[in-house]
Order: structure tokens, then C-alpha cells, then sequence
């Protein structure tokens, strides 16, 4: 560890939390609204959550969405039944999705590999089901309607969420910082390195005595609180949910995001949301054929950066160019003279 | 001194270049006389995408129309067509987008009754016009109706309402249902038992899980039970592969099939002995009577090459009603245009129909006829496949307010 990856690190954090920050201020400069910018930090710590999971234990699952979507209808549904508080309601719509997901992870954790992703994708395509079909309590396939994100009362003062976009994007931002720093915090601990160790080579780390079984189950189940938590706050940004939030095509784009952003990158996920969520808003109004454009984008990717955006290493590229290009100035200004 | 360097140079040149780009977006606001605009939310990609695109051209012909003839209170009209992608999110998103960046002063779609909804709430909240062009479900004029959101398309209920008698009346009282097994499904099936009943007929049924490729079991019950009538729910490809079917087991020899909806863009769909059975189409193009008829069908022909259907008919009526509505009214605002078009009757050039159909003011939904007829391979025309036997008008086809379960709410 030299000293200068640390201050990249800083640089990385000083630089995505600026611009999250301030995104209010400079977004409709460029074109852009509100509601876009609350999508990007939603599926930014979506997309975040699946990564817990995907690139810091090396297990893929296909059917996170189930547990996005679960977060959404607990949420909406706490909201229509019982409660006027949207904190309330969110902490419900988390705990649904995130103890559906510690129910689902024992069953599964025993699976490797592409049986772990075909059993996620089965079993979240039963939660699809259940609310396509359960017409009386979520709507079916017309959604689940007739909730509304309820002002957050501090006493002295009420912030409005439902009709101020601004306040509702910081309170959105202030659950990312608190999930994200979360699972930062997670990450550093020993159990954290732990989850590294089996994803480098989970037999060498089964050998070392590591509880792999319940290491993963661990993994996966925060996992599916922190993608409950993105699924809720999606529910509260839209103030409906829909069967399709739970499909496996969900899953599929939450997956998409991680590698465009970065695989092993903590905050890559959140670049690779943007750049998904910012280019379909784009591309979409400008062509029926954007989703040509998207999978042109993420194929070369996939071919070309395999490590997604912050997988780059951009330190060592800029230091390479800069050093090429002292190198090659005498030349250059030997020529032109 | 520092030397100015060529990469300087080149990535100032850049920067002033993304500058450049930039800086249109900022300066489209403030300017003085801009044209009204008109948003339109559809889902232009996924399995709605051929009926979406055909609302989106017939609103694009609308918009040609207005222009032609001096534009919405003096300006120009521009229409902003935007994807839903068949998401909820998506959608929702779109309809914000528009709203909040491009001040659109109406807000048309989605062909996505879920989508429609969950806009309905966005452009409620905003105090924005909302014309429902082609989402069917009962619900958007009904229990979940809002003050500003009007609709074009019908409800299913009218959809069924619009064929029940005519096909207890020409084809008989005992029936067998193939019915998807989903919401959309069980209240087609409930609407139309609901008819029988009142007739005295009897009934019984397959609930069919959606995406089926093999109907045989079913077919074979129904064969077993002898009903005058297959009533068919099925939608899209289902829809195809059942009729395919019971062509092929011969069942068409024994009994008459019948539905709710077969709409223009499917019969271009499917092969010609899947051209069969009793349906409502909720706007034809084939009115010879009709010199305003006419003159559309001709221009969406020169527009597309294509005769129009009735997603071409939505999305023109869509947005024509909100041209007609700010005329008459003097004003873009939501709250004003909306209790404008509260009993607001379409002139018969835009209604294109028999009658005079108008937005009913307790529940917001077109009082358009419905053509009740038959398909059949094409005759002639290569679009002449559906012959109209009956036209039902849309109160009769609507039931009272009363029963909708809608309330309006004006805030």
C-alpha cells in the first residue's frame, strides 16, 4: 500500500460525494431533472448491494430484483394499510425484502456458481408471480397504487418529500450514505476480508476454518436489506409498484450496471447506475433503438474494460500518458522548430 | 514563463467544445413566444411497441393538422414523444421529465395501463392534462380515477359490454371460456359472465396461464362441453397459437368464437386461418358514409403506408382533443382545461365515428360507438379483414357512472 493509492482513494470519494452532493444545483444546467438524478443514487445503491454480494464474495445472484421488488411493495403496502410515516414504511419494506432474502439465502447458499444464479432467478421469479397474480393485495398487473410518500415531521419543522423533489433527493441521499457507508464499513472488517478470502479461493479459505456456508449466507442476506432499502425508496420515488420490478430482467439490468461500472470497484456500481440510468433517459428520447446503442456500450465493455469504468486503473493510465508524453515533447518540439 | 504547451491547447479546445454542446440546454429557457407542448409517454419498445408506434403516428398527424390550421391559441404546437420502455419507472420518469424540464403543458399515454396509473398520479400531483390514449384497464376512469386524467381507448368492461349482446343475441346463451389467468383476464371473464347471466345463458371455463403453446387439453373440454361460443380472453401471440388451434382441431365446424378485442395491428399479424371469430374493434376504418372518415384514412395512409387503426384513431383523438379543449377554453392550464372537457363533445371530423361522443363528466372516459363484427381473411383490400355488424354506442356499452367506482376528487 503506497501512500498515493490511498490518496486516489480520497480523491475517488472527495469527487462522488461533491457531486452528489451539489447534483441539485448543477443537474438542470446540463439538461437534466430531479427525478433522473434520484433514479441514478436509487439504482446506484441497488446495483451497490448486488456488488456486496457479486464482487466482494464472488457469488452471482440472478434474482435481486425479487428483493428490490419486495422492498418496494412492503414499503407501498405499509404505506397504503398501516402507517402515514415514510421512515415507518421503509423500515417495513426492508425487512420484508431483507428476511425474505435470509429465509431464501439458507436454503440456497449450498449452490455454486450458475446453480446459485438459476435458483435465484427461480425463486425471484416466484416472488414475480405471486405479485402479478395476488390481485387483491397488490394490484396485480396494474400495480400497486394509492400510496403516497408521507412528509417526514421533525416537530420543530416538516420536511416535504411529496412536493419538494430537492428534499426528497437529500433524504434518498442520506439512506445511500448511510447503506453505503455501511457496507464500507462491513467491507474493512474482518469479516469483510473474510468475504474477500472466499472469493479469492473458497476452498483455500475452507481449509483456514472460515464458516463459508455461513459467511455467504451472511453476505447474501445484507445484500438483499441493502437492495430492500433501494427497492423501497424506488416505490416511494414512483409512489406505485409493479410486478415487473421483480422480474429477472430487473435483475438482469441491476447486474448490467455493476459491469459497466466495475467489478471490484466499491463505488463502481454507482458510476455504472448512472451511466445505465442517464443513457436510456438520453438514448430513449432520441430513438426507438437506444437499447441497440446500450448493448453496443456494454458489449465493448465487456470486451475491451472487463473491469467496468473504476476498474480502469486511471492513476497508473494517467502517470503513462503523462510519462509518455515528457518523453516524447523533445522530439515533438524538435520537429516543429 | 510557462510554456503554452499543444495539449493544453487541445484540451481547451475540448473543454470549449463541450461547453458548446452544453449551453443549448441552458438557453432553451427564457425564451419569448414558444410553441405549446405536448408530451407523449409510450411504450415504443417491448411487447406494446407495434400498437404504440401506431398511436404515436396518428398523433404526429394530429399535430401536422393543428399546425395547418394556426396552432393552439395562436402557437405552434410541438409534440415531445418520449419511451416508457414498457417500465413503470421508466415511465413515471418520462412523465416528469417532461413535465418538470420541457413544461409540456399535456401529458398523453401509456398504451401500459400500469404506466398509465402510475403517471396519472405524477401529472395529478402537477396540475397537468392527462389524456389516457390506449390504456384499457377499468380502473383509470374508475376507482383510481384522477380530475385531470380523461381517456380516449375504452374501459375493458365497455369492451365487453360492446360485444356481449351482440353475441347472445346472433350466436346463443351457452359459452366456454379461454381465459388468461391474471387480473386483466378474470375481469373480462366476470364482465362477461355477468352479461350471460342477465340472459339466462350458461357457462364454463379454463383459466390458461399466460405464454401457453399448446391448447389441446383445453380445446378438447371445450369440445366435450359443446357450447355455441369459444369466448376468447387470450391477448397477443397467446391470442394467435388458441385461434391456430381451434381452426386446426376443426372446432370452428362445431361452434363460433368470440372475444373482446382483435385489433387491426394483430390481424396484420397472424396467418390468414387465424382470421376468424367476433370481436369489437373500438374505432374501423371502413365507414363508407363517412366523408370525414375519408379524408384520415387517406392522410395516415400518405403518413405511414398504412390503413389507420384504432391506436392510429387514439393517438390522433388524444391530441386533438387537448387542440380543441385550449381553443375553446383560452387557456393551457390544467384545472381550467379539465373542467372544459367535462362534457366536451368531439366534432365529427375528429370523432370519425357514427354519433357525437363526449367525455363524460362523472368518470372522464370517451362515450365512443363500438363496431361489433366479425374477422375474416382479407376481401379485396388486404386491410378489409373485419366486417361490422352492429354499432354500439357508448353509453349503453358504459353502464351509469355509479357503477365505475369513480369519484372525482378536484384539488
Amino acid at each position: 500500500m503506497t501512500p498515493t493509492i490511498d490518496r486516489s482513494k480520497y480523491v475517488t470519494l472527495g469527487v462522488i460525494w461533491l457531486l452528489l452532493l451539489t447534483m441539485p444545483y448543477w443537474l438542470p444546467m446540463v439538461g437534466g431533472y430531479m427525478a433522473l438524478g434520484t433514479r441514478v443514487v436509487i439504482m446506484g445503491l441497488a446495483a451497490m448491494s448486488l456488488n456486496f454480494l457479486l464482487g466482494f464474495t464472488g457469488v452471482l445472484s440472478f434474482g435481486h430484483a425479487a428483493f428490490f421488488g419486495l422492498g418496494a411493495y412492503g414499503t407501498g403496502l405499509a404505506l397504503k394499510y398501516f402507517t402515514h410515516s415514510t421512515p415507518l414504511a421503509l423500515v417495513l419494506g426492508v425487512l420484508l425484502g431483507g428476511i425474505a432474502g435470509a429465509v431464501l439465502g439458507a436454503l440456497i447458499v449450498r449452490r455454486r456458481g450458475v446453480y446459485f444464479a438459476m435458483v435465484t432467478i427461480a425463486f425471484g421469479q416466484v416472488f414475480y408471480f405471486i405479485a402479478f397474480r395476488w390481485n387483491s393485495l397488490t394490484g396485480g398487473d396494474d400495480g400497486l397504487r394509492g400510496f403516497e410518500r408521507q412528509p417526514i415531521d421533525f416537530g420543530v419543522w416538516q420536511a416535504d418529500i411529496l412536493h419538494r423533489p430537492i428534499l426528497f433527493y437529500y433524504f434518498v441521499l442520506l439512506l445511500f450514505a448511510i447503506g453505503t457507508g455501511a457496507m464500507g464499513f462491513l467491507l474493512r472488517s474482518p469479516f469483510g476480508r473474510t468475504l474477500l478470502a472466499i472469493r479469492e479461493n473458497e476452498r483455500r479459505a475452507r481449509f483456514l476454518g472460515v464458516p463459508i456456508e455461513q459467511h455467504i449466507w451472511l453476505s447474501f442476506s445484507l445484500s438483499c436489506f441493502f437492495v430492500a432499502l433501494a427497492g423501497g425508496m424506488y416505490a416511494l420515488l414512483n409512489n406505485f409498484a409493479d410486478p415487473t420490478m421483480l422480474n429477472y430482467t430487473q435483475s438482469g439490468e441491476i447486474v448490467i450496471m455493476i459491469v459497466l461500472g466495475g467489478i471490484r470497484s466499491f463505488w463502481g456500481p454507482l458510476i455504472g447506475a448512472a451511466i445505465f440510468v442517464v443513457l436510456q433517459d438520453y438514448l430513449s428520447s432520441l430513438t426507438t433503438n437506444w437499447m441497440s446503442f446500450l448493448g453496443t456500450i456494454f458489449v465493448l465493455m465487456v470486451l475491451f474494460f472487463p473491469r467496468g469504468v473504476l476498474g480502469l486503473n486511471w492513476t497508473e493510465m494517467f502517470r503513462s500518458v503523462l510519462g509518455r508524453s515528457r518523453q516524447t515533447r523533445p522530439q515533438e518540439g524538435g520537429n516543429l522548430s | 514563463m510557462a510554456q503554452v504547451d499543444r495539449r493544453t491547447v487541445l484540451k481547451a479546445g475540448a473543454a470549449l467544445a463541450g461547453s458548446a454542446l452544453a449551453t443549448p440546454a441552458i438557453l432553451t429557457y427564457g425564451r419569448g413566444e414558444s410553441p405549446v407542448k405536448l408530451g407523449m409517454v409510450d411504450p415504443l419498445t417491448g411487447v406494446y411497441a407495434a400498437v404504440a408506434l401506431s398511436e404515436v403516428a396518428g398523433a404526429k398527424v394530429a399535430v401536422e393538422d393543428i399546425n395547418k390550421k394556426g396552432g393552439i391559441l395562436g402557437r405552434e404546437v410541438e409534440l415531445l414523444v418520449e419511451d416508457s420502455a414498457n417500465n413503470v419507472g421508466t415511465g413515471v420518469q418520462k412523465a416528469r421529465k417532461l413535465i418538470d424540464r420541457d413544461r409540456v403543458n399535456c401529458v398523453i399515454g401509456d398504451v401500459n395501463s400500469a404506466i398509465a396509473l402510475a403517471m396519472a398520479g405524477v401529472t395529478s400531483e402537477k396540475g397537468v392534462l392527462h389524456i389516457v390514449s390506449g390504456g384499457h384497464t377499468d380502473a383509470v376512469t374508475g376507482k383510481d380515477c384522477h380530475w385531470n386524467v380523461f381517456r380516449v381507448c375504452n374501459t375493458t368492461t365497455m369492451d365487453v359490454n360492446g360485444i356481449a349482446d351482440t353475441v347472445i343475441e346472433k350466436l346463443g346463451k351457452k359459452w366456454y371460456f379461454l381465459t388468461p389467468d391474471y387480473a386483466y383476464g378474470h375481469s373480462v371473464q366476470d364482465a362477461f359472465i355477468r352479461k350471460l347471466k342477465a340472459a339466462g345463458g350458461e357457462y364454463a371455463g379454463d383459466l390458461v396461464p399466460l405464454g401457453t403453446a399448446d391448447y389441446s387439453a383445453h380445446l378438447i373440454k371445450a369440445k366435450a362441453y359443446n357450447p355455441d361460443v369459444l369466448i376468447n380472453v387470450m391477448g397477443g401471440g397467446d391470442q394467435v397459437n388458441s385461434l391456430k388451434q381451434f381452426v386446426g382441431f376443426g372446432l370452428n365446424h362445431q361452434m363460433a368464437v368470440s372475444g373482446t378485442l382483435f385489433e387491426l395491428e394483430s390481424l396484420r399479424a397472424v396467418p390468414p386461418e387465424a382470421l376468424i371469430g367476433w370481436w369489437t374493434m373500438e374505432w374501423w376504418w371502413d365507414q363508407p358514409d363517412n366523408p370525414h372518415v375519408k379524408v384520415f384514412v387517406d392522410k395516415m395512409r400518405k403518413a405511414t403506408g398504412h390503413t389507420p387503426s384504432a391506436r392510429n384513431w387514439f393517438g390522433y383523438t388524444s391530441v386533438w382533443t387537448f387542440a380543441l379543449v385550449a381553443n375553446h377554453a383560452k387557456s393551457l392550464e390544467g384545472v381550467k382545461l379539465a373542467h372544459a372537457l367535462e362534457g366536451f363533445k368531439l366534432p365529427p371530423e375528429v370523432a370519425l365515428q357514427p354519433g357525437t361522443p363526449y367525455y363524460r363528466p362523472g368518470d372522464h372516459e370517451l362515450m365512443s360507438t363500438m363496431f361489433a363484427g366479425e374477422a375474416h381473411p382479407a376481401k379485396g383490400n388486404p386491410d378489409n379483414m373485419f366486417t361490422v355488424h352492429s354499432l354500439v354506442p357508448g353509453e349503453k356499452a358504459a353502464g351509469p357512472v355509479a357503477e365505475t367506482g369513480c369519484t372525482i376528487h378536484w384539488s
